[in-house]
């Protein structure tokens, strides 16, 4: 009994190596809102690429397409070892330049830049799947209204659909988020010391875990504040939407079931 | 072709699917002209106005705007623009943007597609929801106003483009009765003012005093169509006694 709270709890252990572990969980911030940022963006590109209209359009949605259902599909390390192991590659082949296959940008180290790329390519698919629900949970007579006043697609999208569609996704935006804070772990395989790789390395030096624990704690002291955060979005949105927004549905006289779909041939809404 | 006319419908057509909900509809709309369309639900009276403003593009036919065909190329660009640029819509479900106050609504496409300047486009958004009678409304957000307030704010955003035809989709229909004098009232005044309109509507009060014309349409085409004096009051088709018994029965 004593050795597992020794394991674990070694609070002497704790203070000596609690800087090295911060200087870790620096790294896992760092990674979390430098991915979170860029995936935030480029799940949005994403799902704005998947909602184009019209039939000419139609290669650039299968691509977005497949793009997102392939990375949703594929383990996030097998992204780390699939990006790190090209760039390299590549930039030892010297089909890409030293800078952009082991980028060192900002002073960073490159495993912390194959970190980013990887995080962001996979996240910005989950993303983007979040921000789709959204677009697709705004009425369709929103884009009827702005598409009458002679808007273009892409200004409805951008003046009327996404703001509103981003305001219904944030609670899940923010899950996601949480999500993808823990799986920067994965960037320690490469040898970022981010907080679990520093906690490792403490671990094997003294055969103790509490760096670990203290790794653990520190990640808590971030998702759970978040987590909350998500829950008052959510209650706060519920009480919106019970009060009653705007009618909103558009109701057409005979519903023209196909006419909104991806292969719409006439696509001027 | 009447040199005059606004509008001018030529075997416009249809279908979704295996539902033909237009099926040869020939209407000439004259400038200054106000023409109520009255139906039964699924006559495609809705489908007719959103084939002007080609929301829904026909599948034949053609529709001339003011002498251009704005058929011919499958909802190309400039066609868009064209009507676009010349009709105004309100929906039966207002279609306010809920994230934008109500003066907001009436600027974000005088901004966006006319590049009116924040100033210009203010002014006249002012002007006309003081118009519709909303001069202390002008901040409040769409889920603050009552239905008819709306469907006020969205006729003063369908204005603000300064349209040549406005489209009335039955923008009464979901109101409570209380609030619908208030949106005809605004929609008699715009038509005392010249407008041309085409008003699909079960309102037959306001047809009869508002409309210089009344079309009856029914299962996809024209009954038919006259003084409202006439097809109100002396309709001469079966369907129209039919659906008029039914409407002013109770």
């Amino acid at each position: 009994m004593d050795f597992i709270f020794e394991y674990y709890f070694d609070f002497g252990l704790m203070g000596d190596e609690f800087g090295r572990v911060l200087d870790g969980f620096f790294i896992t911030l760092k990674l979390s809102i430098l991915s979170g940022v860029l995936s935030l963006a480029w799940g949005l590109v994403l799902a704005v690429l998947r909602q184009l209209p019209g039939k000419p359009l139609a290669p650039v949605r299968w691509l977005t397409i497949a793009y997102i259902d392939a990375f949703r599909g594929i383990p996030l390390l097998l992204v780390l070892f699939l990006v790190s192991g090209f760039l390299s590659a590549a930039q030892a082949d010297g089909s890409i330049p030293r800078e952009i296959g082991i980028p060192t940008w900002f002073g960073q180290t490159s495993t912390f830049w194959y970190g980013v790329i990887a995080l962001t390519v996979t996240y910005g698919a989950y993303m983007a799947e979040v921000y789709r629900a959204g677009i697709e949970a705004v009425p369709s007579g929103q884009m009827e209204a702005a598409r009458s006043l002679g808007m273009s697609h892409g200004q409805s999208m951008r003046q009327i659909i996404v703001p509103q569609a981003v305001r219904k996704v944030i609670p899940p935006l923010l899950n996601d988020f949480i999500a993808l804070m823990k799986d920067t772990s994965l960037v320690g395989v490469l040898g970022a010391v981010e907080v679990v790789k520093a906690g490792q390395d403490v671990q094997t030096e003294f055969f103790n875990g509490s760096a670990l624990v203290l790794g653990a704690l520190m990640f808590l002291v971030v998702t759970i504040p978040l987590a909350r955060a998500v829950d008052v979005l959510i209650a706060r949105q519920q009480a919106r939407t019970s009060r009653g927004g705007t009618g909103g549905g558009g109701a057409a006289e005979p519903a023209p079931g196909g006419a909104a779909g991806i292969g719409h041939t006439g696509g001027p809404v | 072709m009447a040199d005059d006319a606004m509008l001018k419908l030529d075997g416009v057509t249809k279908s979704f699917g295996d539902l033909d909900v237009l099926r040869g509809i020939d209407l000439e709309v004259d400038k200054g002209e106000v023409v109520c369309v009255l139906g039964p639900s699924g006559s495609g009276k809705s489908t007719l106005l959103r084939c002007v403003n080609l929301l829904e593009p026909p599948d034949d036919g053609d529709i001339l705007l003011e002498g251009t065909n704005i058929c011919k190329g499958e909802g190309k660009d400039w066609e868009l623009d064209f009507v676009r640029q010349r009709v105004g819509m309100v929906f039966q479900q207002f279609n306010l943007f809920p994230h934008k106050s109500a003066i907001e609504n009436v600027t974000v496409a005088q901004q966006t597609v006319l590049d009116r300047s924040k100033k210009e486009s203010t002014e006249k958004a002012k002007a006309l929801l003081e118009r519709v009678g909303l001069a202390d409304k002008l901040g409040e957000y769409p889920d603050r106003l009552s239905g008819g307030q709306q469907q006020r704010v969205a006729i003063a955003r369908a204005l603000a483009m300064d349209p040549h035809v406005m489209l009335f989709d039955e923008v009464t229909s979901a109101l409570d009765p209380e609030l619908v004098k208030e949106v005809l009232d605004v929609m008699r005044e715009l038509a005392n003012e010249g407008m041309t309109m085409i008003v699909v509507t079960h309102e037959i009060g306001f047809a009869r005093e508002a409309a210089s014309r009344v079309v009856f349409m029914d299962e996809g085409v024209i009954i038919e169509q006259g003084k409202p004096k006439d097809v109100l009051d002396n309709p001469k088709q079966e369907r129209t006694k039919e659906f008029l018994g039914l409407v002013l029965e109770h």
